[in-house]
């Protein structure tokens, strides 16, 4: 709420200021990270001034993906690791819409990582916030995909001997169009990299290290607050793809002691949409059913 | 009623598949009744494949049994079709490829026809062979050349005038080839009709009533139906082939919650994995049809062979209960209605529509008529753009006929929040804080049977839907669902030209059952279940809603297609 206040008062904007709280309480534990990445959303949805109406969130299922509650705009709390499909069918339907994916690291890097590859690929125009806390948190901490070499969780007691996933690396490597990473600890300069991927046109992909304060002991806050470092305060070159996947590679490469945040690349492809034949015509949403004499002349093929 | 039965066989990669929309083409264009199925093997090259096109003066509901009429275009074809001809068949072969010596000459009639060479005289392309042989084979059933070169101009016009005169001369050289004569004489009523399977059917009935958008992953028989959306995106529908069927059920209740008529579809195997999803729709109350159309299984089974060994499953698919409508289209012009309907269904009710195809009736081409387009109206329920009251929209308003208000991203005032979770009415989840706290265990209580209620509900407005059909009245009825019917109606026909006096009652809107009608339709008759598969899955939903047992069947497994005659042989062992 501090951050909300924050940016009232640094920009007293021309538009009457919308009201994205539905008043509903997140399940969230006292100290979550996820704290963060929803006031960093509430902030972005502010300061773009998109009508409520015109959003929609789409989560899956975890900790996490209770996001689209406490959010007085559409939205859909779908299934485990499935949330980007039903994104995609929401965007495909209504490209005038703008849809949010929100999500954990097991929704989406575990259960649903295949989807996010398709999405990435066929660069559909949506933003997917990724709270990844490297632990299952709702089923009581087993190890997710992410959890480091070593972690000891509820599944892992003698420690993960699993390689842990890479997801700017995948995203990059899936064709992404718009790859970042952000801390939660550092909830103005997410908000930042989440309004610059829903401003982006094309698939957005915004890693977040959102701390479990329960199930993770190892990832903490601190742990993330002493390797973290901006990307923009090193002189990365955001428009290039080895660099990115360069820097992608550098938490595994020193063994965890530097993480870089920030925008790891974003480069301007035509969208899904934007190629789509049928939409040409508009929305989905908004193409009435054919006449009887389009029907008549398709079944003229059939003579 | 006279019928005859042209079957071209060869190899995969011959033109069979493409020989027999052509002849079917002829028919349909030419006053004819036709009906014709393929056989063929999950490979690209090689393997044996048939295209089996019947032709007669009445409407056909097979492909009936035997063959009249074999074009053998290699030696294959003779071995392997050879215990399916029909005494005095005709079997057309070019005497340079294939040897007849293992048939018995006195009981056919072998016209060697040098395909091969005829072909390269008029074109030089050998596959020409295969309209030499179709002119042959009209001859022998007593359809006019003229007919025949009327279509390959409309065929090929668009390829150039040489191709279209090289395929009239061929077609020609075949029909007036020496030991070729008109055997049949079946004459058309000058009606030009549609020739096409029910894939084809569905897809069109789902594009009249406005379905915008249809997901799907590839799996034999549901695949043309993506064809189908692909080649019409021009027209305005939108295809997406997805990663899984996973996504292609998931991405069809996105866009189904955004606004727009949507579609999946599939055979079993790709159910299996979009089954979460349909309980996701049952939850959220999204309207989507899914098309599942079977094939025999279990696992991979036999991917080019059909069944009916899914009904069950569909019937209860996923975790929990929720209200879901399942319809099992009973002919090619059925596929078309239902596909129509399906969508009004799902949107007056708010619930899943699964249409059961199977791959007898998704891939059968038949001639039919021009499908009622009057008929074809558009009701999308209870969408509202405004609220009167005060607060949060309430999306999942407990209302009598447990259908609420929906309203549509993009409408001001209307937001929610559509959950998977149990929810209360304006979508707030009541499962992770609170369940189990009194309130919520009443929330929970009053939106559960919301949602069942509508299963009444559908019940009570949908007068005469969801009954069996007595299409035709006997001593002993055959009793069956979806593509059976059509075959088994051939079977009553036949077993009355017999002196049996068999009737039918069939089932395409199967679930929700009205259980009083169906009990009054069924009780005190003598009922012989027919169905493709091992446990008579119909048999079951009858007993379990009326507690009526049937224990005479006809079940087909083998992966074969039911064929009247068939039907007909296996009754009379029961009626005696």
């Amino acid at each position: 709420m501090m951050i909300m206040s924050d940016a009232q008062n640094a920009n007293p904007a021309a538009k009457p200021r919308q009201v994205f709280t539905s008043g509903v309480k997140p399940i969230f534990c006292p100290g979550c990270g996820d704290f963060g990445v929803l006031a960093g959303l509430q902030k972005a949805l502010q300061e773009l001034g998109i009508e409520k109406e015109r959003v929609v969130i789409v989560s899956g299922i975890g900790c996490s993906s209770s996001m689209p509650h406490p959010f007085s705009t559409y939205g859909v709390h779908s299934l485990h690791g499935r949330l980007l499909p039903v994104a995609a069918g929401v965007k495909l339907a209504n490209n005038d819409l703008t849809v949010i994916g929100t999500g954990g690291d097991g929704d989406g890097y575990g259960i649903g990582v295949g989807h996010l590859i398709h999405t990435a690929r066929r660069n559909i125009d949506l933003t997917y916030i990724i709270m990844n806390n490297e632990i299952y948190g709702l089923t009581t901490g087993q190890a997710s995909p992410t959890s480091l070499v070593g972690a000891k969780t509820k599944t892992t007691p003698f420690g993960s001997i699993e390689t842990p996933e890479n997801p700017t690396g995948i995203a990059l490597a899936a064709g992404a169009t718009y790859v970042a990473r952000a801390f939660s600890g550092d909830p103005m300069h997410m908000a930042q990299l989440i309004k610059g991927g829903i401003e982006h046109k094309g698939f957005a992909i915004i890693d977040v290290f959102s701390p479990c304060v329960t199930f993770n002991d190892l990832n903490t806050f601190d742990w993330f607050r002493k390797r973290v470092y901006k990307l923009e305060q090193v002189g990365h070159d955001s428009t290039s793809i080895s660099a990115a996947m360069e820097r992608s590679l550098e938490a595994e490469k020193t063994n965890w002691d530097k993480i870089p945040i920030g925008l790891f690349y974003k480069v301007d492809r035509p969208t899904y949409s934007d190629l789509d034949m049928t939409l040409k015509n508009g929305p989905l949403v908004k193409q009435p059913a054919p006449s009887k004499q389009q029907v008549l002349d398709i079944l003229e093929e059939y003579k | 009623m006279t019928s005859v039965s042209i079957r071209i066989a060869g190899a995969n990669g011959d033109g069979v598949e493409s020989s027999g929309a052509l002849l079917m083409k002829v028919a349909a264009r030419n006053g004819l009744h036709a009906f014709g199925y393929r056989g063929y093997q999950s490979i690209i090259r090689g393997g044996h494949v048939w295209y089996q096109i019947r032709i007669s003066d009445s409407k056909l509901r097979s492909h009936g049994e035997g063959i009249d009429i074999l074009i053998a275009l290699n030696q294959d074809a003779i071995t392997n079709q050879k215990s399916h001809l029909n005494s005095n068949a005709v079997i057309i072969y070019d005497p340079s490829k294939v040897k007849v010596n293992e048939l018995d000459a006195a009981k056919f009639k072998l016209a060697a026809v040098p395909l091969l060479d005829i072909a390269i005289e008029v074109s030089g392309d050998p596959i020409m062979r295969n309209v030499v042989a179709l002119g042959s084979a009209l001859r022998f059933v007593g359809v006019d050349i003229a007919a025949f070169n009327d279509v390959l101009k409309k065929m090929f016009s668009r390829k150039g005038d040489k191709v279209v005169e090289s395929n009239v001369k061929a077609a020609e050289r075949g029909y007036n080839c020496a030991g070729v004569s008109t055997l049949y004489g079946i004459k058309g009523d000058g009606k030009q009709r549609y020739a096409m399977d029910g894939n084809t059917a569905l897809s069109i009935g789902a594009y009249a009533s406005g379905c915008k958008f249809y997901a799907a992953y590839p799996m034999t028989p549901a695949s043309s139906i993506l064809h189908w959306f692909a080649s019409h995106e021009d027209k305005g529908v939108m295809p997406k082939q997805t990663e899984d069927e996973i996504a292609a059920i998931n991405m069809t209740i996105g866009a189904a919650s955004a606004g727009a008529r949507a579609m999946c579809g599939t055979s079993g195997g790709g159910f299996s994995l979009m089954v979460e999803g349909l309980g996701l729709a049952g939850m959220v109350e999204a309207p989507i049809v899914v098309v599942e159309s079977q094939r025999s299984g279990p696992s991979t089974g036999l991917p080019t062979k059909t069944e009916q060994a899914d009904l069950l499953f569909v019937m209860h698919a996923s975790q929990g209960e929720f209200p879901r409508i399942v319809v099992a289209p009973r002919s090619v012009e059925e596929s078309f209605v239902i596909a129509s309907n399906a969508f009004n269904l799902a949107e007056r009710y708010q619930c899943p529509v699964v249409m059961m195809m199977d791959l007898f009736l998704s891939e059968h081409v038949e001639t039919i008529d021009q499908p009622n387009l009057d008929a074809v109206t558009i009701d999308r329920g209870k969408i509202v753009t405004e609220q009167k009251e005060q607060g949060r929209f309430k999306r999942y308003l407990i209302t009598d006929d447990g259908v609420s208000p929906r309203s549509l991203p993009g409408t001001k005032g209307l937001e929610f929040v559509a959950g998977s979770d149990e929810h209360d009415e304006v979508g707030d989840l009541v499962s992770d804080a609170f369940s189990g706290i009194d309130w919520a265990v009443d929330v929970r209580n009053k939106m559960h049977s919301k949602r069942m209620r509508k299963m009444e509900t559908m019940l009570r407005n949908e007068k005469g839907m969801f009954v069996p059909h007595i299409d035709a009245d006997g001593d002993y009825y055959l009793v069956t669902f979806g593509s059976t019917a059509g075959v088994a109606m051939e079977a009553v026909e036949i077993l009355r030209s017999k002196g049996r006096r068999a009737g039918l009652i069939s089932f395409n809107y199967i679930m929700p059952l009205d259980e009083e009608a169906t009990r009054k339709a069924l009780e005190g008759k003598k009922l012989i279940n027919v169905e493709g598969n091992y446990t008579g899955q119909l048999a079951q939903v009858i007993r379990l809603n009326t507690g009526i047992k049937i224990d005479s069947h006809i079940l087909r497994y083998d992966g074969e297609a039911f064929t009247g005659e068939w039907i007909a042989s296996e009754a009379m062992k029961i009626m005696g």
